[in-house]
């Protein structure tokens, strides 16, 4: 079942050097208890996706569909109900929480805004309740942010995100500040969660290896615009983007006797900022023609559930 | 820091490895001995550079060797540059200091710096925060370089970077250092980024080395249960696996260490013996120290699979009371 959808979702920014297209005419569909991984370089527009589907930055153009009711711009009772079922993990443990609110002031908040739980018995078992899921220990309850330490805080943001008991959570690089070991362990709590309780997630992330791990489907970013999206697997087996080749072969891989083709990118992302006319990585592709310089490619299903926006993917990779 | 013994050879790359205050940035500024003190206080060693103890080399000598024989690439490039100068008199600034040269000649060099690191040289006139962040980071490893040192050390150096302009940056590293012949220590927490460029790798917790080697001895002999670890702890490219096999708990805090091994209150081998007496280095192989009382004793490479699920309801147990480790939970639930 097709939980969220995305139709042509633009998100422009206003600035004094002209109109910045963070996001620029992105479409995808995401099912109900799947995990859609978005990825990208910084500044690609990963992070304001996420935001324009919960409307925190609403969107200049298109629709978010959530189980078929349009949240683009919601007021209202509509807007009540979707702050409550479409939930965000932020990135930072160190600056999303209120330094001056102890741990279970934190996790109470949303709780006594949406009005779930009533009365102040009920409201601080389900704080108990809360931190137990997310494994942290009752007796931090009176802890302040800055006595824990990143896993731990990370923990705090998802039993927030968790209080109002919501269908669909975006995750918005929730272990990029943290340590490897303290990484996996956040990574397999989002994972048991999302078995338990049937959660829809959008992960973001720059980190392509965490992102093979959670997701079942990937989409591939670059400077604002959708590059590829299909199922996780073929998306590292069969990368149809030259972008996305790219970006899979200069991830530094932990093992001596992993052999791959190495094609290094030259150049860096261009500026979003009036952007030109034309595909956005042809200044950095090695298969750019005249085509690609003069007009933006649009997504297209190149094989069945593989979205590839690009004018030459057949041409390239011999389909 | 407590007690690190490292050697790097003449045009090799050794990989320092290991996570946020593990020591591995204060490794290399004791290196180049500009940590403050105090609070900081140098207790016992020496730093040998072809011979010579920097550690008793007067402070005078000492910033004729820093920048012209051993030079730092730092970690955060946005930071490591002077808002208020151009990047070209930077770069001209580190030559004059260490080369007896007119400014005309600096600037010649500098110039043949920029475009070594790939930067036109029309925009050594230009002020950082014009340059993006792989460029600034491109600028800082051509002020590393300009003064021909045989050894860098470079503390994360590609940390702050995305994964192309990584790559990108790597590889450049790479390739002046092939053509000079320099030796460097690269500090990372990334051990892809060990793999692709190192011949040689020391994993640090908790202010010690705990195993050493060739990249072969760390990636395919790995020895060290922290070692192993962090290899469970890092999602696989090349292998899809349903769970992620984390270590539980965290890294000690620097003040308390614990009184056996450092490592045992998160350590799934751990024995009466660990937690009471610290383990010294022991040599597997030629070249291969490992810093555990069960090494090479045949303990298996993996965790067993009872203690994988045991580790899987691990959430994040306290590190002070190892005997808390076994219920699965933190105490005071």
């Amino acid at each position: 079942m097709t939980q969220l959808e995305v139709k042509n979702l633009k998100k422009y920014f206003m600035t004094p050097a002209g109109s910045l297209h963070a996001v620029d005419d992105v479409s995808f569909t995401v099912e109900k208890g799947k995990t859609l991984g978005v990825v990208g370089e910084s500044g690609c527009g990963k992070s304001t996706l996420g935001r324009a589907i919960l409307a925190l930055n609403e969107a200049t153009g298109g629709q978010v569909l959530f189980e078929g009711t349009d949240v683009t711009h919601p007021r209202g009772s509509v807007r009540k109900k979707m702050k409550r079922e479409m939930q965000i993990i932020f990135q930072d443990p160190y600056s999303s929480l209120d330094s001056r609110m102890s741990v279970q002031e934190l996790i109470a908040e949303p709780l006594n805004i949406t009005g779930i739980v009533k009365g102040r018995e009920n409201v601080r078992r389900r704080v108990l309740e809360l931190m137990d899921t997310v494994g942290l220990a009752s007796r931090y309850r009176l802890s302040y942010p800055h006595e824990l330490d990143g896993g731990r805080r990370q923990r705090i943001g998802i039993a927030r995100a968790l209080a109002v008991e919501p269908k669909f959570i975006v995750c918005d690089e929730p272990v990029s500040a943290l340590d490897v070991s303290i990484q996996a362990q956040i990574l397999n709590l989002m994972a048991d969660l999302q078995k338990e309780r049937g959660l829809t997630y959008i992960f973001i992330t720059h980190n392509l290896s965490v992102v093979k791990h959670i997701s079942d489907d990937i989409l591939v970013m670059y400077c604002g615009c959708l590059a590829e999206k299909c199922e996780c697997d073929d998306l590292f087996e069969h990368p149809l983007h030259p972008y996305t080749k790219g970006l899979l072969s200069a991830i530094p891989i932990p093992n001596l006797h992993y052999k791959r083709e190495r094609t290094l990118l030259e150049g860096e992302i261009v500026s979003p900022v009036n952007p030109a006319p034309g595909c956005r990585f042809a200044t950095r592709c090695p298969h750019a023609c005249d085509k690609c310089r003069a007009e933006q490619p649009a997504g297209r299903e190149v094989m069945p559930g593989h979205f590839v926006a690009c004018h030459r993917a057949e041409e390239i990779n011999g389909l | 820091m407590n007690g690190v013994s490292l050697s790097v050879e003449e045009g090799e790359t050794l990989g320092l490895v290991g996570e946020t205050g593990a020591g591995k940035t204060t490794t290399a500024l004791g290196v180049l001995g500009l940590i403050q003190c105090p609070p900081g206080e140098y207790v016992r060693g020496e730093v040998l550079y072809k011979g010579k103890d920097l550690r008793k080399t007067p402070e005078r000598e000492m910033r004729q060797i820093r920048g012209a024989e051993i030079s730092m690439i730092f970690q955060d490039p946005m930071t490591a540059l002077n808002p208020v100068m151009t990047v070209g008199e930077q770069i001209a600034e580190a030559i004059r200091l260490h080369e007896d040269c007119t400014a005309a000649e600096a600037e010649k060099k500098m110039i043949a710096m920029l475009e070594k690191v790939r930067i036109p040289a029309g925009r050594a006139d230009d002020y950082p925060h014009q340059f993006s962040g792989g460029m600034k980071q491109r600028v800082v490893i051509a002020m590393a370089l300009s003064c021909n040192p045989n050894l860098i050390i470079a503390d994360e150096p590609t940390t702050a970077l995305d994964v192309t302009i990584q790559a990108q940056v790597l590889d450049m590293i790479g390739r002046l250092r092939k053509e000079s012949g320099t030796s460097m220590l690269l500090i990372t927490h990334d051990l892809g980024v060990v793999a692709e460029s190192c011949q040689k790798a020391a994993i640090m917790y908790a202010g010690q080395i705990v195993e050493s080697g060739t990249v072969e001895d760390i990636f395919d002999r790995t020895a060290h249960p922290y070692t192993q670890g962090l290899f469970n702890s890092i999602p696989s490219l090349d292998k899809k696996l349903e769970r992620l096999r984390p270590i539980r708990g965290q890294m000690p805090d620097p003040t308390r260490l614990p009184a056996g091994c450092e490592f045992a209150p998160r350590c799934p081998y751990a024995d009466e013996q660990c937690v009471k007496e610290k383990p010294g280095m022991v040599e597997l192989s030629p070249g291969h120290f490992c810093r555990c009382h069960h090494a090479g004793k045949g303990a298996p490479l993996y965790f067993p699979d009872e203690r994988v699920n045991e580790l899987a309801y691990d959430h994040g147990l306290p590190v002070s009371n190892p005997g808390n480790n076994i219920l699965g939970k933190e105490a005071g639930q």
